[in-house]
């Protein structure tokens, strides 16, 4: 018996190992519509530790293609993989890896 | 007489002496829950809830604070924030009567409340 995932129930779930066009472009409006808010908190005038530490994250313009749609994972190969495949990805920010991968 | 053009370059006009009317300072952070808190945690559901966030959509006025501004950035993924002015805070009866559409019209008067002897 080979444990695949038709043998186990037969249903299969197929998740693509890349985000589609579409699914890249929500992902690039999800993080602008962060920026906004960290933006309208800044220019409120309050400081405060939790702002200092977002604006130490990189805007959407500032992110290179790999870090919006991909993250370190140290078991992959090549070190990434999709970031949709973080649970909650898309109400979770996720904006940097280590450094060199 | 054609309207008179002015050149970018040139300096720009000092503000009227209403200004603070036109474009008075922001005092308050207006809050619109856009994306539920759900399996997110206790820790950021509870935060929805000091806010006085109860279901999405739902938007809610809170006068500028560092606490308020903590409680944002942890659901900065969550939430909608715009600065607005006090002249603009709306209770959560005063959202609901700027909602509801116009009847059409005006109740006058009732005539079950007047003397019921009267013909």
């Amino acid at each position: 018996m080979r444990p695949s995932s038709v043998y186990l129930g037969g249903l299969l779930w197929k998740v693509p190992w890349k985000l589609s066009p579409t699914r890249k472009a929500n992902t690039r409006a999800r993080l602008k519509k962060v920026d906004a808010v960290i933006e309208a908190v800044r220019s409120s005038g309050i400081q405060c530790v939790a702002l200092d530490k977002a604006l130490q994250l990189p805007k959407e313009h500032e992110m290179h293609p790999r870090d919006k749609y991909t993250m370190f994972s140290a078991t992959t190969r090549g070190y990434r993989k999709g970031i949709h495949k973080m649970p909650k990805w898309t109400r979770l920010t996720h904006r940097v890896n280590p450094k060199g991968f | 007489m054609a309207p008179v053009r002015c050149l970018a370059t040139e300096a720009a006009q000092p503000l009227p002496a209403n200004a603070e009317s036109i474009s008075p300072t922001n005092t308050h952070f207006k809050i619109t829950l856009r994306r539920s808190a759900l399996a997110l945690g206790e820790k950021k559901q509870k935060t929805l809830l000091s806010l006085g966030l109860t279901r999405r959509f739902q938007t809610v006025y809170l006068p500028h604070c560092p606490s308020a501004a903590g409680k944002i950035l942890l659901l900065k993924e969550l939430v909608e924030v715009e600065n607005v002015p006090a002249s603009a805070v709306r209770t959560k009866q005063e959202q609901r009567q700027e909602r509801k559409a116009p009847k059409g019209y005006v109740v006058k008067g009732n005539k079950l409340r007047e003397s019921p002897w009267d013909i």
